[in-house]
């Protein structure tokens, strides 16, 4: 009886929690957008820059794919809290962004390293820039080539947002902690949440596949 | 005589420790039909390399009519889009249809406008009979349809010398015939031309020199009667032997 009560406590939450969801897609859909495109700057700058700026980012990529997540974040929210106030919510957001581009710069390095070197030669005999090739040519055939390597760390991202509970950042998991203290019914809460995280990844996957197909070059394999 | 219009003077280039061009010199004509031939490895390919700087030469001149081409110096784009270049494995834009892939280089490079700029490129699409697969994507197309939307490519920046890299070598025999026949027609046009074949049927066609590049330096030249019936090097007899072996091989099976 008691626990029947609990149970329907946990399950009556389930509005409070949806509402986490949207701090959840708001952290993760930031994080990503930083990410990325500073996952595709790397990647540039590794395959066609020289020096000091290509070297920067071979040890942005190895430093921070050495350090764990959790890591990155206290020292981005602590580095806060000393010099500049950082509040928890974009600390949670750029510590998963500069974690997921040195990720994203290796996906995307590989990419662009796919694609055959007469792709640029070809557009440097036209009279292109290398400027030119690199968006022209090159980023729209690796991005494409890149997007299922991608959708894959992007879910990633998604469910390490759930590491913002640490700050108290009330997203999905920080309210499924106060769901479970409230109702003692942790087992049941946490199914919960999971499966919440369940439908979000399988959406974001089936929908990335969709958008792979539907931006797939006529007649060209992979 | 005719104004050169490209001049390659005593080049030199060197892959790690190989010298593959040593001392190269060569004058193009304009409208001229240069065919160049030679065993492998003797630096044909890294010669049309250099003319437009793919390749760096390590030392040595080239002039495309009065300009000198340097890096860092002369505007590279600038004399990259007055030399056409058709590549042995064609590298069309795969992620681009027949017609934007020839309609990319004026729009991006030459700014033109876009309607325009598909407008000429359908144009020359139709020179190299290609324009009914002017909405296709490269992987939709054969060897020998990719390689004519290539020239066409190169056409539509209206250069001024065309070099060929083996342009029929990774084609099929059956499909040989097509691009060959779209290169007698420019030929025929009074394209300058740079190419680099065996096809001994289009040099003695087509051309109007014959090149024998031999360890990184011009062997032999003259016209296609005199390097096919009468070489003047035992060298040039045995490779020009050895290829036309080759090519009536390839006819007998054709005939088959």
């Amino acid at each position: 009886m008691g626990i029947n009560l609990s149970a329907n406590k946990v399950l009556a939450s389930i509005p409070y929690l949806l509402e986490g969801v949207g701090i959840t897609l708001k952290i993760t859909a930031l994080a990503l957008l930083l990410g990325t495109l500073l996952g595709i700057v790397l990647a540039i700058i590794r395959v066609y820059g020289s020096g000091v700026f290509r070297q920067f980012a071979i040890v942005y990529s190895r430093l921070i794919r050495s350090l764990p997540l959790l890591v990155i974040l206290f020292m981005l929210y602590f580095l806060g809290s000393e010099i500049i106030d950082i509040p928890a919510f974009w600390a949670i957001i750029l510590a998963l962004a500069l974690h997921t581009a040195a990720y994203q710069s290796e996906i995307f390095r590989g990419a662009i390293q796919s694609i055959s070197k007469g792709q640029m030669e070809a557009a440097l005999a036209l009279g292109m820039s290398k400027y030119q090739g690199i968006f022209s040519v090159i980023l729209p055939q690796a991005l494409r080539r890149a997007i299922p390597y991608w959708a894959n760390e992007a879910t990633i991202v998604l469910k390490d947002s759930s590491l913002a509970y640490a700050l108290g950042v009330t997203e999905l998991m920080r309210r499924g902690e106060y769901v479970s203290a409230r109702t003692s019914q942790p087992l049941l809460t946490y199914i919960v949440v999971g499966l919440i995280y369940l439908i979000l990844t399988y959406a974001f996957t089936k929908s990335m596949a969709r958008v792979e197909s539907k931006v797939r070059i006529p007649g060209l394999e992979r | 005589m005719a104004k050169p219009i490209l001049r390659v003077e005593n080049v030199y280039k060197k892959f790690k420790d190989t010298e593959v061009l040593k001392g190269l010199s060569l004058t193009v004509y304009e409208g001229e039909v240069v065919v160049i031939i030679g065993p492998s490895g003797t630096g044909k390919s890294t010669l049309l390399r250099c003319i437009n700087r793919l390749t760096e030469p390590d030392s040595g001149d080239i002039y495309l009519e009065e300009q000198k081409i340097e890096p860092g110096k002369s505007n590279l784009s600038y004399i990259r889009q007055q030399i056409g270049m058709v590549f042995q494995d064609f590298n069309l834009f795969n992620h681009l249809t027949a017609l934007q892939n020839v309609a990319v280089g004026p729009i991006k490079v030459k700014k033109m406008e876009k309607n325009k700029a598909m407008e000429l490129a359908m144009k020359e699409l139709e020179r190299v009979g290609m324009a009914e697969k002017a909405g296709n994507y490269p992987a939709e197309l054969s060897g020998g349809q990719k390689q004519r939307v290539a020239i066409a490519r190169a056409l539509a920046m209206d250069p001024k010398i065309m070099l060929f890299d083996e342009p029929t070598s990774a084609l099929d025999p059956e499909l040989i015939g097509e691009v060959l026949e779209v290169m007698k027609d420019l030929a025929n046009a009074g394209m300058t031309m740079m190419v680099v074949s065996h096809e001994m049927g289009f040099a003695r066609e087509a051309a109007d020199r014959i090149v024998f590049l031999e360890d990184g330096v011009v062997a032999e030249m003259g016209s296609p009667e005199k390097i096919f019936n009468n070489p003047e090097k035992e060298r040039t007899r045995e490779f020009i032997s050895k290829i036309a072996r080759l090519n009536n091989g390839c006819k007998d099976q054709e005939v088959l």
